[in-house]
């Protein structure tokens, strides 16, 4: 990593996961459009080093591209065609609401990451690799709308401007899915990899609309859910009060007498986004804050090349 | 309607009920804040699950405070009491304590000498277990009457010794502690005279002071708590059919009955090991010679009882005369439940009062280990000799048996033989002789008898020897009266023994068993078989000894006919010798040693008739008899142990006696009477008052014996040494069990119910 990178953006890139990442290949699905050489293969015909085929100039072809060999022997006039890699445009939307700053009471231990910090870290590990191996990078930082929005670049020291944001001071408002995802696919001009980190926490109808028009506009979207092992698993004894971050009111419970209920309506709740998520073509994958940064990143990525392997 | 023991405890405890309830506020305040993300799910749970957790946790709440009721109510001690007053709120219940104050209560446990083994009686016991009764009962609502009395005082109201007689006396009078209630302003009060409670020297008995407090709990119908606080010794227990019948209306009345039991030994066998198990009591002091004369060796006997199941050795006697301590006696061995009897000798310098006192080494029961005896010594002892023998004839009867009575100087009885005309009778004042002897005389007319029985239904001894001059149908007429009369037998005449031709060596005389004759029987004694009788005076063959007459002989001849016999007459004794004092017809009073010790023998055994009559128990009066016109009719009591003087003034008793009593005898030690004559001579009379050996019994009743011997009477026993009376010992069913089942279902429900919502903490999370 080069020198510019602050202290704090160390925080998100560790050595040791960008060591183990770094042996992994990020590869795009077939119908993700770039603009810059890599390692994907792109659907699309253009300028390359790779040659394809010849054929015939039609009006309109670039006048640069017509082989001028081929018409010094034959007199007609070809344009050669190459196999064109294209980049990945990556997108990265981390979840910025209030719920996800969700701080587990665990005064035994050290204090852990919150769901934002986990979110933030593995984006930040993503759009390194991505930019280490050419592929634009952007990345969103939104609540109800988009608070930070980095486009995507392919120069390496985009990835300060993008760990920028990431750091930048939010607001966390509730979470607004379709606002911004329909924004965010009217403002992104070409097709790409859309990565959402976030709890989900929110409208599910909101979310599923706005991952829909993401898939209309030809998007990839990947859905990282995570979520703290207090949510999953609702640990509390004790008297206890709740006070919401997002949603209001609150709560003066012996926690242990409502468990079954939480882990009840949790699961439904994950159930359905992970139902909706299938239904919208969108990958989807859990984590939990607990585990390893570099270890959820090695599931996604071979996650992603198991399914690209597929299409 | 309840009631309750330690109402301050349900005072104390009833706030604490709140506890749950602050525990829960405080908890409130006090709970964990977590900033929860996932609120939406949780809302949802809560929704779901709010009425069924609301509904437990309210139930739980009631439960932990029902747990703390419970718990108070138990430290209160609840009772349902049975009584309609109850219910109206007239709550009272009487409590009568009947405390045995019998000096075998004074039975020591413990040694004293450990620190953390305090030596302790049976009556501390009992005062303490008064004490914790009545600490109780001001803590417990409603009027809680508190009688207490001692065995001791009720049985001298009922036996009327008090000065008011059990129909008069008062509820105040007969009880040495009255109270209406027992509250926390007069406990202290209460308490003290608790304190001031100590044995009485007396033997107690049960039954007196049931009847006497019987009518107390009339029309309390079944309010009334009766604590018998005892040490159930044997002794007391005998008439427990008596104590049954008392306790037997008592207890159909619904009165609850307890049995306190002082003297249990069970858990002192550890540090009673340093003690003698046994208990000996000093029996009896008695000065077996005649009227105690001065400047002559008395012989004196001490009896020593040995209670215990195992024999005592090398038992050391104190002696004590007129308080100095002299040379001591030792008793080798005293065989288990037996006694042993030593002899000693005392010699009094002056004429006058004096006292002897025997004392055993400490025991168990420190009370019954000394005795007094008290004797008045005197110059000399007058015997009255009745003879119609002129008095030159040197070889009468009254000659042989004064020389008996009186050999010289060299070997002094203190007797002084008086030999009198028949007359004399009715003209001498007979009590002032020690003994009267009547010899071969000739019919008395019934002036000179009625004072010769009267005489010897005081307590005198009268000696009958026949002889030639006896018109023995007079005797069967005036003297023998269908024994009416003084006379022991019936006589049919003077006859010859005649010889024995199949054993011509037998001895005429054969000894009896009999005290009198005790040293020469046995054994065939030289000087009684020297004895030869030629002639006597037959029984009538048609007597037969009447049983319970206490006929007894001393002597017979050798053809099993009467040759000595007795017969008790009122509190003394008549004798007769059927034959003559003088060698007329016997030889036995010529030149033969055994006639010399028969007669001081017999003359001893009369002359203490009337000393037996002087000994004084525990709580008997002392009776001094005055003579009128000599004496003047006031006389000083000085009491034991402070020498307390009690003034009393004699009257004319119905024998027609000038005569006054002392009746406060309940110390045991030496009592002094001190009058003055009407010249101005002061005149002094000491008597010894002891206790009643058999309390020194201290075999107990089993407690399998116990409810054997109060059958149908439903009681309960307790152990005063445990200090903690029984749950169900102060009136009404206690109500502690049913509760403490109530509280164990509570509180596993509670148990339950927490684990149901959750409240118990797991032991790893998933």
């Amino acid at each position: 990593m080069n020198s510019r990178v602050t202290p704090a953006s160390k925080q998100y890139l560790p050595p040791e996961v960008l060591a183990r990442i770094g042996r992994l290949d990020l590869r795009a699905q077939a119908v993700v459009e770039g603009v810059l050489a890599g390692m994907h293969k792109s659907p699309y015909k253009g300028n390359s080093v790779e040659f394809l085929q010849h054929r015939e100039y039609t009006r309109g072809d670039d006048l640069r591209r017509v082989d001028w060999k081929v018409w010094g022997r034959q007199d007609r006039f070809y344009v050669k065609e190459y196999e064109n890699e294209t980049n990945l445009r990556l997108f990265l939307l981390v979840d910025g609401s209030a719920s996800m700053d969700y701080i587990p009471p665990r005064f035994d231990q050290a204090p852990g990451l919150t769901k934002y910090d986990y979110a933030a870290t593995l984006a930040a590990s993503l759009a390194w690799l991505g930019l280490s191996q050419g592929d634009a990078v952007g990345a969103s930082v939104f609540d109800e709308q988009i608070r930070t929005n980095v486009p995507p670049r392919t120069n390496r020291s985009h990835l300060n401007s993008l760990i920028a944001g990431f750091e930048k001071p939010r607001q966390r408002h509730n979470s607004d899915f379709h606002a911004v995802l329909r924004n965010l696919a009217e403002n992104l001009p070409r097709r790409g990899l859309v990565i959402i980190f976030s709890d989900l926490f929110g409208d599910r109808d909101a979310l599923c609309k706005g991952l829909q028009i993401l898939r209309q506009r030809g998007h990839d979207v990947a859905i990282c859910h995570i979520l703290d092992d207090d949510e999953i698993d609702f640990p509390f004894d004790g008297p206890t009060r709740f006070e919401g971050l997002e949603a209001g009111g609150e709560i003066s419970c012996n926690p242990r007498a409502l468990r079954d209920g939480y882990i009840e309506a949790m699961e439904k709740f994950l159930a359905e986004v992970r139902n909706r998520s299938a239904a919208s073509q969108c990958d989807y994958q859990l984590t939990r804050t607990s585990q390893a940064v570099d270890k959820t990143l090695v599931n996604f990525l071979s996650r992603r090349s198991r399914t690209r392997g597929r299409s | 309607m309840p009631t309750f023991d330690f109402m301050t405890l349900l005072w104390w405890g009833l706030p604490f009920a709140a506890a749950p309830v602050i525990i829960h506020l405080i908890n409130l305040l006090r709970h964990r804040v977590v900033r929860w993300p996932a609120m939406e799910f949780l809302l949802a749970s809560q929704r779901k699950y709010r009425t069924r957790i609301l509904l437990k946790q309210l139930l739980l709440l009631l439960l932990r405070i029902l747990a703390i009721v419970g718990l108070a109510l138990l430290f209160a001690q609840p009772r349902w009491d049975k009584n309609l007053g109850g219910v109206l709120g007239g709550n009272r219940t009487r409590h009568v304590v009947l405390l045995d104050d019998s000096y075998s209560m004074g039975e020591v446990f413990g040694t004293g000498d450990s620190s953390d083994l305090p030596a302790t009686t049976a009556m501390s016991r009992g005062r303490k277990m008064v004490e914790r009764l009545i600490e109780e009962l001001a803590a417990t609502p409603g009027q809680q009457d508190f009688s207490l009395g001692r065995l001791s005082r009720l049985q001298r109201t009922f036996s009327g010794d008090s000065d008011n007689t059990a129909g008069a006396a008062t509820d105040e009078q007969l009880f040495d502690i009255y109270v209406e209630a027992v509250t926390p302003q007069n406990l202290d009060s209460v308490r003290t005279d608790v304190q001031k409670i100590r044995t009485s020297a007396t033997t107690t008995e049960i039954v007196p002071g049931l009847r006497n407090i019987a009518p107390l709990f009339a029309g309390d119908d079944g309010s009334g708590v009766l604590w018998l606080i005892t040490d159930l010794r044997s002794n007391d227990w005998r008439a427990s059919e008596d104590i049954a019948d008392v306790l037997k209306p008592l207890a159909d009345t619904g009165i609850e009955i307890h049995i306190v039991d002082t003297a249990t030994t069970e858990s002192d066998t550890e540090f009673l090991k340093n003690l003698p198990r046994s208990n000996l009591t000093v029996e009896r002091i008695e000065m077996i010679g005649g009227t105690p004369v001065s400047n002559v060796l008395l012989p004196w006997e001490v009896t020593v009882r040995n209670y215990s199941s195992s024999p005592s050795r090398q038992v050391s006697l104190t002696i004590r005369e007129d308080r100095l301590e002299r040379p001591g006696v030792q008793i080798d061995s005293i065989p288990a439940g037996d006694i042993a009897t030593v002899r000693f000798e005392s010699r009094f310098q002056n004429t006058g009062s004096h006292t002897v006192e025997v004392e055993l080494p400490v025991d168990r029961l420190p009370r019954d280990n000394r005795r007094t005896a008290a004797v008045e010594a005197v110059d000399e002892a007058e015997v009255l000799l009745i003879t119609t023998s002129d008095r030159k004839n040197l070889e009468d009867d009254a000659f042989y048996l004064a020389t008996a009575l009186n050999p010289g100087a060299t070997a002094a009885t203190g007797l002084r033989p008086r030999i009198e005309q028949p007359r004399a009778l009715t003209t001498l004042e007979l009590n002032d002789f020690d003994s009267i002897w009547l010899l071969d005389v000739p019919p008395l007319d019934t002036r000179a008898i009625r004072p010769l029985e009267d005489y010897a239904r005081n307590g005198g001894g009268v000696v009958f020897f026949v002889g030639p001059k006896t018109d023995y149908k007079s005797i069967n007429e005036f003297l023998f009266r269908n024994g009416q009369g003084i006379f022991p037998v019936p006589l049919a005449g003077a006859v010859d023994l005649l010889k024995d031709q199949q054993n011509p060596n037998a001895p005429d005389i054969v000894a009896e068993e009999h005290p009198i004759v005790a040293i020469l029987s046995g054994r065939r004694n030289p000087f009684l078989d020297a004895v030869g009788v030629d002639r006597y005076m037959a029984v009538d063959r048609s007597f037969q000894a009447p049983a319970g007459t206490g006929l007894r002989r001393l002597l017979s001849l050798r053809n099993k006919a009467f040759f000595a016999v007795e017969k008790p007459f009122g509190e003394g004794m008549g004798v007769a010798f059927l034959s003559t004092a003088a060698p007329t017809w016997n030889n036995w009073a010529r030149n033969n040693p055994s006639w010399v010790v028969v007669m001081l023998e017999l003359e001893r055994h009369l002359a203490r008739l009337q000393r037996e009559q002087d000994a004084v128990l525990v709580g008997q009066p002392i009776t001094i008899t005055l003579q009128q016109g000599i004496d003047q009719v006031d006389v000083d009591f000085i009491l034991p142990p402070d020498e307390r003087v009690v003034q009393e003034v004699a009257s004319i008793d119905p024998n027609g006696n000038l005569a006054t009593a002392m009746k406060d005898t309940y110390e045991p030690g030496t009592y002094k009477a001190r009058w003055q004559t009407v010249s101005g001579a002061r005149r002094e009379l000491v008597t010894a008052v002891n206790i009643n050996p058999i309390e020194g019994n201290l075999e107990r009743v089993s407690l399998s014996e116990l409810p054997d011997s109060l059958p149908g009477i439903p009681f309960l026993y307790d152990r005063a040494n445990d200090l903690e009376p029984r749950d169900e010992s102060r009136g009404g069913t206690s109500l502690v069990r049913p509760l403490l089942l109530i509280l164990f279902i509570v509180l596993v429900c509670e148990q339950i119910l927490g684990y149901a919502v959750s409240y118990h903490r797991t032991s790893k999370r998933t």
